[in-house]
């Protein structure tokens, strides 16, 4: 499929898609209890065979968290975000790992960072952080009586 | 960390790393063997995590640069790159022309001298210590121009937002031109010394083999995906800077073993002399660099901005709230991508091969671990 093409299909699946401010990659929002669906259309279909990362950001004012997979198709050379709108309690979604191969290792990150639970993930083990830390450091409320205050920047 | 799997009576389990000169770095492999056949191997990553993407977040935009380099030293450069990049673009900002060249030569230098490195190291793992020497021969040339240019030899600090500190400085041409004259040769002599010897190839050649779609799920980005006939490549796919002026090739290989990731990365080189030359004959009269406020605050957006860094796709994914530090920064780093295909890459193989195949994905564990 042609670059054109793929960005035809896309608008019809997709009618509410969007690029985000400055990004020029096109952006989704999608259901979360319909990402393997929308993943697996995407990759299978449309040629998107390609996670280039998958990572979250908090949003504690909107209290959820914002999961964020960017697609890249190797031959229509088209990149796209995918997004999921999580609570930011009990955080649950749908592995991709058997999907992406990829996706294990970027849940695993997303799982300890965030304390997102990744349903039939294969390895739910950590991935970078010590086995007896409690929290998720990427949480912007994360605290830890180690952490220094860094000094104020003028 | 975790649970590796419990050899039955005919396995036995194998400990390499994390302080191993064959990992080259602190990580560590559990490799369950039946005699000298790898049954399953599981990574441990995370001995150097530094938690940096929390720590972006308390930082200001023009304090992240130096610690860009820390995560992959050596390809400091394609991170600044593109992490400056991904600023840039948040502030809608237009470099020069004369910015973007030196960027060009300043990457692809850096992307010789990370090749040349491990040239040298890989060399080392198969046995062979000449080439060793002089690959770090030719790499102090590369050393010795960046540090004039930025003042810093591996983790450079050299790119800002919106150009650099300093014009190149004098002397900087005719010291590229002496490197360029003589590096060619020097390129084929590697080729013949290393990569077509008889007894590299027959270490490496059909040992360590991944598949393109395989790779591709994998994530895996740079030679290592290049080597499986996959021409994937950020500088002319997702174009950036003047790449798109510029004219190269795309080395790949055709079986993505050991031996084509090897291959790939020696024409790759070629190729840089190439945008080199380029870059050279085009250099424009101009600024080098635009005027920016000193407090940077983006507007609120985000971007994703990625270069092709000698390992792979090196990208930056940047939030920003409109406040003087970042949202969130999401570092996409070749090497975790490149390296989580290991246990699919080397089930099977013999235990001998470990450090071939390692060896030849070119990992830089700071940059796993962040």
């Amino acid at each position: 499929m042609s670059r054109a093409e793929v960005l035809e299909a896309l608008r019809a699946r997709f009618p509410d898609m969007a690029a985000r401010p400055v990004d020029t990659a096109s952006s989704v929002v999608v259901d979360g209890m319909r990402l393997r669906e929308h993943l697996l259309h995407l990759r299978d279909t449309l040629g998107f065979d390609f996670l280039t990362f998958m990572t979250a950001i908090d949003r504690p004012t909107e209290s959820r968290l914002e999961l964020v997979y960017r697609l890249f198709s190797y031959t229509s050379r088209v990149s796209l975000m995918v997004r999921v709108l999580l609570p930011r309690e009990a955080a649950r979604v749908d592995t991709v790992s058997d999907l992406y191969r990829t996706a294990e290792w970027h849940e695993r990150e997303a799982a300890e960072m965030f304390g997102i639970a990744f349903t039939d993930h294969p390895d739910p083990r950590k991935l970078l952080l010590p086995d007896d830390l409690e929290g998720h450091p990427l949480l912007k409320d994360f605290t830890h009586p180690n952490m220094l205050r860094l000094p104020e920047v003028r | 960390m975790g649970e590796a799997p419990q050899p039955t009576s005919d396995e036995f389990l194998l400990n390499v790393g994390p302080q191993h000169p064959a990992t080259h770095g602190v990580l560590r492999v559990e490799v369950t063997m039946d005699g000298e056949v790898v049954k399953n191997i599981v990574p441990h990553i995370g001995y150097v995590h530094r938690g940096l993407e929390k720590l972006f977040e308390n930082r200001t935009w023009e304090q992240i640069i130096p610690y860009t380099d820390r995560t992959d030293y050596l390809s400091a450069i394609a991170n600044n790159f593109a992490y400056v990049m991904a600023v840039e673009r948040l502030l809608g900002i237009e470099v020069p022309q004369k910015v973007h060249y030196i960027r060009v030569i300043a990457a692809e230098l850096n992307r010789i001298a990370s090749h040349l490195l491990w040239l040298a190291a890989y060399g080392l793992d198969m046995g062979a210590f000449t080439p060793f020497l002089y690959a770090f021969r030719d790499r102090e040339e590369i050393g010795g121009m960046i540090e004039e240019a930025s003042g810093g030899r591996l983790t450079t600090n050299y790119f800002r937002v919106g150009g650099f500190v300093h014009d190149l400085p004098p002397g900087f041409f005719p010291r590229l031109e002496t490197f360029m004259g003589h590096f060619g040769g020097k390129i084929d002599e590697y080729d013949t010394l290393l990569i077509e010897n008889a007894i590299f190839v027959a270490r490496t050649r059909g040992v360590g083999a991944i598949s393109r779609e395989r790779a591709i799920s994998y994530g895996m980005t740079g030679p290592c995906l290049r080597a499986s006939d996959a021409a994937l490549d950020v500088r002319r796919d997702a174009p950036y800077s003047i790449y798109p002026k510029l004219s190269f090739d795309i080395p790949v290989g055709k079986n993505g073993d050991t031996w084509d990731r090897s291959k790939v990365r020696i024409e790759e080189m070629r190729q840089s002399l190439r945008i080199l030359r380029q870059a050279i004959d085009g250099f424009p009269e101009g600024d080098f660099r635009v005027k920016v406020s000193r407090n940077i605050e983006p507007p609120p957006g985000e971007v994703y901005a990625a270069v092709e860094g000698p390992r792979g796709e090196v990208g930056f994914y940047v939030v920003s709230d409109g406040g003087r530090k970042p949202y969130r920064v999401k570092m996409r780093k070749p090497s975790f991508s490149n390296f989580s295909a290991l246990p699919e890459i080397l089930r099977g193989m013999k235990i001998a091969d470990l450090v071939a195949v390692m060896g030849s994905l070119d990992l830089v564990v700071p940059e796993i671990d962040r």
